[in-house]
């Protein structure tokens, strides 16, 4: 133990109230910063996770032909390639693009689905719904919807052709339950009844009040498409490399591909702009603890002016005056650290207790948080960073007093 | 100058203030201290005594002039060389005490060894505890410093000043805080110390009596040396006494 060092924790002791101020800002500072991106990250992850298991990390889409290149040279802002582009509906060479994708290591499952929008009638109840034909046993493979299932049961949809899955908050809406009817009005305006196997709560507010799955060879005839597949959905090992290969993805089957990322965008930048702004809310709490601790140690510094000038007097160097300072701003920080980091973790458990009833954007009965390490190690960085400058300014003082003034009082 | 000088310095200058307050505290101050004596600084208030003793102390730097320690120039140190040889070679003992009021008596012996860090804590702890019981507080090691009275305080400063066992020991009004009975028994007690250990004390008073009791005396004025004379004349052949 350096004699600073000794000293300091020997400082610290004695003022059991103000170690106490100063630890307390530390603590409340740091749970609470853990606590706040515990959640905003929660509800972020949670819908990432949602998307992801009912839309796929990657989509596949229209096939598309570069259009004949203008004779007009485009502005250099211009998408060049986008506008060049000419669209064709649906996928014909799906197993094609299938076989070829799964080659690639990062995919683990792809799934072709035949989408199109129909109205849905039950009873008196009527909605617009967006019809996924899937092929069960590749969907299941690649989504969460086995995970997704609250009522009913998959294996009723798999071996019933002529039946559905529906969103929770559309089976709701059309007031049918499992085990009922529901009528879906093709194109040419006839109504097909369908029995409904199950209901699934996807998370996603949008996805559960429009969504309706049911057997692709079905999709087909109802939708009146000559195509199998209007889309392939892709299940990947590593989420955050999607756009790379959806960009790989377009040049090679010259397909439209798009990662998650690029089809969530306005949702995550609505989360990363919260999870910021509580950030920075809650670091303004740690740098008012931090100042706190700087009045704290800046009344220490000056009740300690005479022990200041007799430490010099026996030898303490500057810099051993400054580390007595610095080392009781780390002890707080430390110490404010561990203790904020129980009791983050504990609100956190906390607040995933408290049950809501949310129904918008996303769908969940008890508050959603993230447990991440790195919120922790953040909290604790960021106290640590404030209690080194709060504590930095009165050392740097203690450091410069000149001990002779002290001593000397009145006498010359 | 000779190899047993413990303390010495040669023409010291020094002004304290600014502008219209400026006051030229020290003019000329030469001085030799021997090992194995003491010597008092008397004068009146404010005549430079102190002064003197901080910058004897390596606390205060003179304008003009050298301070030499066991016959080695001190002008050129850095700060932190000047705390290193503070923390070697001097002891100060001042009138306030001046303990680290967070720490026991042992404690605060303790604290110039930490800094030496040549003893072990068990070592310093034995070492604290001979120096209190040598100064009479051996059964009141273990006291907070604020719990101990005047005297025991300046006896505890004393032995703080004896910790690394400095070949300097600096007091500015030792006794200045104490009744007549702690005054004599802790000037008795520095006074033994300095003949049996072959320190050298320099000590600045207002007390006559102590001050006679020295083997030397300096009288300042004005911030100069205006007289210096033996206790005892037969002392005289160890010092070097150079006045303006």
């Amino acid at each position: 133990m350096t004699p600073p060092f000794y000293i300091a924790l020997r400082f610290l002791s004695h003022r059991k109230r103000a170690l106490l101020l100063s630890l307390s800002g530390v603590v409340f500072g740091v749970a609470f910063f853990i606590c706040l991106q515990a959640q905003t990250r929660g509800f972020a992850e949670y819908f990432i996770n949602s998307t992801l298991g009912s839309n796929g990390a990657l989509v596949v889409g229209s096939r598309f032909e570069p259009r004949q290149t203008a004779s007009i040279v485009p502005p250099k802002t211009s998408r060049t390639n986008v506008a060049h582009r000419q669209y064709f509906e649906g996928i014909t060479n799906v197993n094609e693009i299938m076989r070829i994708s799964r080659q690639f290591s990062n995919v683990v499952t792809c799934s072709p689905i035949l989408r199109g929008t129909l109205s849905a009638r039950s009873g008196f109840e009527n909605a617009t719904v967006d019809l996924y034909g899937i092929e069960p046993a590749l969907h299941l493979q690649t989504t969460d919807l086995a995970h997704q299932v609250v009522d009913g049961n998959l294996d009723d949809f798999r071996n019933k052709p002529n039946s559905v899955v529906v969103g929770t908050r559309l089976a709701a809406l059309l007031n049918v339950q499992v085990g009922d009817t529901v009528q879906l009005l093709s194109p040419g305006g006839q109504y097909r009844r369908f029995d409904v196997a199950a209901l699934a709560r996807s998370g996603v507010g949008p996805i559960d009040l429009t969504r309706i799955y049911c057997h692709a060879r079905l999709a087909q005839i109802l939708l009146r498409k000559p195509y199998a597949a209007s889309m392939i959905i892709y299940k990947l090992h590593d989420v955050d490399r999607a756009p790379a290969l959806a960009q790989h993805f377009e040049t090679l089957f010259q397909h439209n591909a798009t990662s998650w990322q690029e089809r969530e965008e306005s949702t995550l930048q609505l989360f990363r702009t919260l999870q910021i702004s509580a950030a920075i809310t809650v670091s303004l709490v740690i740098l008012l603890a931090g100042f706190g601790i700087f009045n704290v140690l800046t009344m220490t510094v000056l009740s300690k002016i005479k022990e200041i000038a007799i430490l010099r007097s026996m030898g303490y160097r500057r810099i051993d005056i400054s580390a007595i300072f610095l080392w009781q701003g780390a002890l707080v920080a430390t110490l404010g650290s561990l203790i904020g980091c129980a009791m983050g973790a504990v609100l956190t458990w906390g607040v995933s207790k408290i049950p809501i009833h949310l129904r918008g954007l996303l769908s969940t009965d008890y508050f959603v948080v993230a447990w991440d390490w790195r919120h922790y190690l953040w909290a604790t960085l960021l106290a640590m960073i404030s209690v080194f400058i709060a504590s930095y300014v009165p050392a740097r003082r203690a450091a410069g007093l000149p001990p002779v003034v002290t001593l000397r009082g009145s006498s010359i | 100058m000779t190899p047993d000088i413990s303390l010495s310095c040669r023409d010291i200058e020094r002004y304290l203030g600014e502008d219209e307050s400026r006051v030229h505290a020290l003019r000329g101050v030469s001085l030799d201290i021997a090992p194995g004596t003491v010597h008092a600084v008397v004068g009146p208030s404010g005549c430079g005594k102190s002064t003197l003793l901080y910058i004897l102390g390596l606390l205060d730097s003179p304008d003009a002039g050298r301070v030499s320690i066991e016959s080695e120039s001190v002008s050129h140190l850095s700060d932190d060389e000047l705390a290193h040889k503070r923390n070697r070679l001097i002891g100060f003992i001042f009138q306030f005490h001046f303990l680290m009021e967070d720490f026991t008596a042992q404690e605060n012996v303790m604290i110039p060894m930490r800094k030496l860090g040549q003893l072990a804590d068990a070592q310093m702890r034995d070492r604290a505890a001979e120096l209190l019981g040598a100064v009479g507080l051996g059964d009141k090691l273990r006291r907070q410093s604020r719990h101990l009275s005047g005297g025991e305080q300046q006896r505890v400063a004393i032995a703080r000043a004896l910790a690394n066992d400095p070949k300097v020991i600096l007091a500015d009004e030792p006794t200045g805080n104490l009744d007549t009975k702690n005054s004599e028994r802790a000037f008795e007690l520095l006074q033994n110390l300095v003949h049996d250990r072959g320190k050298a004390l320099l000590l600045a008073t207002h007390n006559k009596a102590i001050a006679e009791a020295c083997d030397w005396i300096h009288e300042m004025k004005d911030g100069r040396i205006i007289a210096s004379q033996p206790r005892d004349p037969r002392n005289a052949v160890s010092q070097v006494l150079i006045t303006q």
